[in-house]
């Protein structure tokens, strides 16, 4: 049973970036990106075709996340200079994006065995079988940190507030086209790093893994603004720190799920209904404390 | 300063529409002028502030500030020489973000938004001394949601927030509509301690007649997209309330 939940931590961990970009472009930016399910996907090939040919870990990962913000900056360039709703310039990438990760792979999965892996890359003396959970920890919260630095810097700053009052913004200085572009190609940059753990962690990747992927992401996100509605927690920063919280949750519910015998051909199912639940509770709880 | 020149500008232009919101317009404006704009509803008034601002470009014509043309400048570009004051004082500031937030994204109107914390001890000390002449006691909520202010504390906060960082010209369309009383006199009181002690000039619109008698040195009256009173400071001395009505009637 504890197995369950340790791999669902880990997944949570290797997620977790992903989860901060879906925060950065639903909440940072108010703009509904659909390029996830791609650019997850993009990071996850990129690595697997890099490792199996031999390049170091250090070369990889900068260069999955590049791609993931490529992506990003390609939705983000659809979205503001052609004026293109933000949700279809996202459907779009994310499409184009299956032929591109497909023309990478070559074929339609890549196992990574006997390959470099960020998870052997260090063996903590103390940590025995948990020594891939706190490399993930370690690694995603340097991740955190930096993140809740940029958020909190002048650049950060202007970010929030074009998504938060575009007139304001236009007002102030701020290239509302270009610090979304930026933040569009931040957010897919985290994506793909959440690709680069999870080819690893799992051992392959599989043009298929990214369908739906956006789901967990918004989950997560939207747990943890159920959380920071009933705590009254308003500092960025602990609402990212919550975005992964949210994360865990998520994943701890799909362990459940799993362990209680659910057939795993559900698995997809419950997810939607997971998260059909999270946002319908506020609507709900109003409408019965109404009667 | 500010130099416009034959700016008119027509909306659906060709069409059965086809609006034309201002016409020909000239007119300079000195440094250091607090110049009041009235005009009944869809006389130019606010296209001309907005082409000044660049939310919309004029049809023809062109707009000089200290001599440099901006007309087809982008509105983020213009912030190095303008600010703003929205009616709707929501428009002004960002409400999820504190009003520290708020004053650092103002303290950086014409400057590099960078990868720097700038909100530390220092900054909040000069915002705290900025807000507390407003006598308001803000300076006690500068961690709060600027969202969780009343409209005219947020008014009041947003017309400092636009001398904050270096401003040539201050816009303030219908500045007060939106306001009490009372908050209507701190904001116009603000706009002229702004003008006369800091020699900022200001462009303001007013359906106040009082307010458009009592602030400024320079009266304008827009009319069917064009300035049909230009009066200077002497002239509107001896303006009384009554003669500003029957312009109207």
């Amino acid at each position: 049973m504890g197995v369950f939940y340790l791999t669902a931590l880990q997944m949570a961990l290797c997620l977790g970036p992903m989860a901060m970009g879906i925060f950065i472009t639903m909440k940072v930016f108010n703009i509904p990106d659909i390029t996830t399910d791609g650019s997850y996907t993009l990071g996850a090939v990129v690595t697997a075709v890099l490792l199996s040919a031999n390049v170091p870990l250090w070369i990889v990962l900068p260069l999955s996340i590049l791609c993931g913000a490529l992506a990003g900056t390609i939705t983000g360039f659809i979205h503001t200079k052609l004026g293109i709703d933000a949700l279809l310039s996202g459907i779009l990438v994310m499409t184009a994006l299956y032929s591109v990760n497909l023309i990478i792979l070559g074929r339609s999965n890549i196992p990574l065995i006997g390959t470099a892996s960020i998870f052997d890359l260090l063996s903590l003396p103390f940590a025995g079988s948990l020594n891939a959970l706190l490399i993930a920890a370690l690694f995603v919260l340097v991740l955190l940190f930096l993140i809740i630095y940029l958020l909190r810097t002048d650049f950060g700053i202007a970010m929030r507030a074009t998504g938060n009052n575009p007139v304001m913004t236009k007002a102030m200085g701020v290239n509302n086209d270009r610090i979304k572009i930026i933040g569009l190609a931040m957010a897919n940059g985290l994506t793909a790093t959440s690709g680069f753990l999870v080819a690893q962690y799992q051992g392959f990747a599989d043009i298929n893994m990214g369908i739906g992927i956006v789901i967990t992401g918004l989950g997560s996100v939207l747990i943890a603004d159920a959380i920071r509605l009933w705590t009254g927690i308003r500092k960025i920063g602990r609402q990212i720190m919550l975005v992964l919280f949210g994360c865990m949750i998520f994943q701890a519910v799909l362990a459940f799920t799993l362990s209680v015998g659910v057939d795993p051909n559900l698995l997809k199912m419950v997810t939607a209904l997971f998260v059909l639940t999270i946002v319908a509770i506020p609507k709900l709880s109003k409408t019965f404390s109404k009667q | 300063m500010i130099k416009i020149q034959h700016i008119s500008k027509v909306y659906n232009k060709g069409q059965e529409d086809e609006v034309r919101a201002l016409h020909q317009v000239d007119l300079a404006i000195d440094k250091g002028e607090f110049v009041v704009i009235v005009g009944t509803n869809g006389s130019g008034k606010s296209t001309m502030l907005n082409m000044l601002l660049g939310v919309s470009l004029p049809t023809e014509g062109s707009i000089l500030i200290n001599d440099t043309n901006i007309t087809s400048l982008p509105q983020h570009q213009r912030s190095q020489w303008i600010s703003m004051v929205f009616q709707n004082p929501a428009y002004g500031t960002a409400p999820d973000l504190t009003v520290l937030e708020n004053f650092r994204l103002a303290a950086l109107r014409a400057g590099r938004k960078g990868l720097r914390i700038g909100i530390n001890e220092n900054f909040r000390k000069t915002v705290a001394d900025k807000v507390a002449t407003l006598g308001m006691g803000l300076e006690n909520k500068l961690d709060q949601l600027m969202g969780s202010l009343s409209g005219g504390q947020r008014q009041a906060l947003t017309l400092l927030m636009g001398v904050m960082d270096r401003t040539d010209i201050l816009l303030m369309d219908e500045p007060t509509a939106a306001l009490d009383p009372k908050s209507s006199q701190v904001v116009m009181q603000l706009a002229d301690k702004i003008n006369k002690e800091m020699g900022i000039t200001i462009l303001l619109i007013t359906h106040s007649m009082k307010d458009a008698l009592t602030y400024g040195n320079r009266l304008l009256m827009f009319h069917g997209g064009e300035i049909i009173r230009d009066l200077s400071k002497d002239a509107k001395k001896s303006l009384q309330l009554s003669d500003l009505q029957e312009w109207f009637s």
